[in-house]
């Protein structure tokens, strides 16, 4: 007997990520998911954000990472509450990873929660967290190919942050193409460039990221 | 690069719609794969052979149909589809102004059971 079922594959996940977005919106917080490939920067860029919001709004850091608690230990030098998720070879976080950690962050002291994924250009993309807004972050060294090789994350990111411009003289990266082909990708999209090394236009990225936190 | 944990989903799904209509095995599977959906078919495929063994799928024949991206041109008002997993420009006129409509399909469509 034929069977119509007509159900996407990632339903489950999506609905728990419902549920995960459901929770922090209760809680107050908003959320952010941060993706890229590996080494373009993640926990740089969080480390340099944190430092801008301190004193002002209360961050929480969910790390996830194939193995290991480096980028964790960075983030907890800095004085917030951090949760490290090892996938053990996983890709990508899923909704139930979020899930089942919920209970032990302090959701009531937190105004932004910052998920930083694992570094991997293509996986994430695909699974929602319960995250507001996703965000890319690209090393320019990286090259500036990368918006049509991997255009799922550029089109379902609401900003694109370009980081180690302070590498700019050393390249033969193509910043135009990649603003074109991003933004004929993603129209919406919102691009900043950094340098989390020097500091350049990290201001820029705070000052927008502060007016979606309450 | 995921393709085994959706295997492991679309048999979940598969086995728990068997269930519920009463039935106690599955021959077939047919899935729709959006060509932007980052999934790889043959490794979907290959995925699912290893872990139907055991279920009551364990005899099926998973399906895959690839559905290209395409969309709806609003500058020459026409359909289109593209071999890329994404699109641009309107491949027929060139134009910028378009939905896109297919090509992140992964769905289950149907399933044949006894």
């Amino acid at each position: 007997m034929k069977v119509k079922v007509v159900t996407n594959i990632l339903e489950a996940n999506d609905r728990i990520a419902a549920e995960n977005k459901k929770i922090f919106h209760e809680a107050g917080i908003y959320v952010i998911n941060i993706m890229s490939g590996p080494g373009a920067g993640k926990t740089s860029l969080l480390e340099k954000t944190i430092a801008e919001f301190a004193g002002k709004t209360k961050i929480g850091v969910i790390e996830g990472d194939i193995a290991g608690s480096d980028d964790a230990e960075r983030i907890e030098k800095l004085g917030i509450p951090v949760i490290q998720i090892n996938t053990g070879g996983g890709c990508h976080l899923d909704a139930n990873m979020i899930r089942e950690l919920l209970d032990d962050l302090p959701l009531k002291d937190l105004d932004l929660l910052i998920i930083e994924n694992v570094g991997n250009l293509v996986c994430p993309a695909e699974f929602k967290l319960g995250e507001d807004m996703n965000v890319m972050l690209l090393s320019i060294a990286e090259g500036h190919d990368k918006p049509l090789k991997y255009p799922l994350m550029f089109q379902e990111s609401s900003a694109l942050i370009l980081n180690k411009i302070d590498l700019l003289p050393y390249t033969n990266v193509d910043m135009e193409k990649i603003r074109k082909d991003s933004l004929s990708l993603n129209p919406k999209l919102k691009i900043f460039e950094v340098s989390c090394r020097t500091g350049a236009g990290i201001g820029e990225w705070t000052n927008w990221l502060q007016s979606f936190v309450k | 690069m995921h393709e085994v944990s959706i295997a492991q989903g679309l048999l979940e799904i598969a086995i728990d719609n068997c269930k519920k209509q009463g039935y106690t095995r599955i021959d077939s599977i047919k899935v729709k794969v959006g060509k932007a959906s980052g999934i790889v078919p043959d490794s979907l495929q290959f995925a699912f052979e290893a872990l139907k063994t055991g279920t009551m799928a364990d005899k099926s024949v998973l399906t895959i149909e690839e559905i290209p991206v395409g969309g709806f041109c609003k500058e020459c008002d026409k359909k289109f589809s593209v071999d890329e997993a994404y699109v641009i420009s309107c491949p027929l006129c060139g134009g910028t102004s378009f939905n896109v409509e297919t090509g992140r399909e992964l769905n289950i469509d149907e399933m044949e059971v006894n």
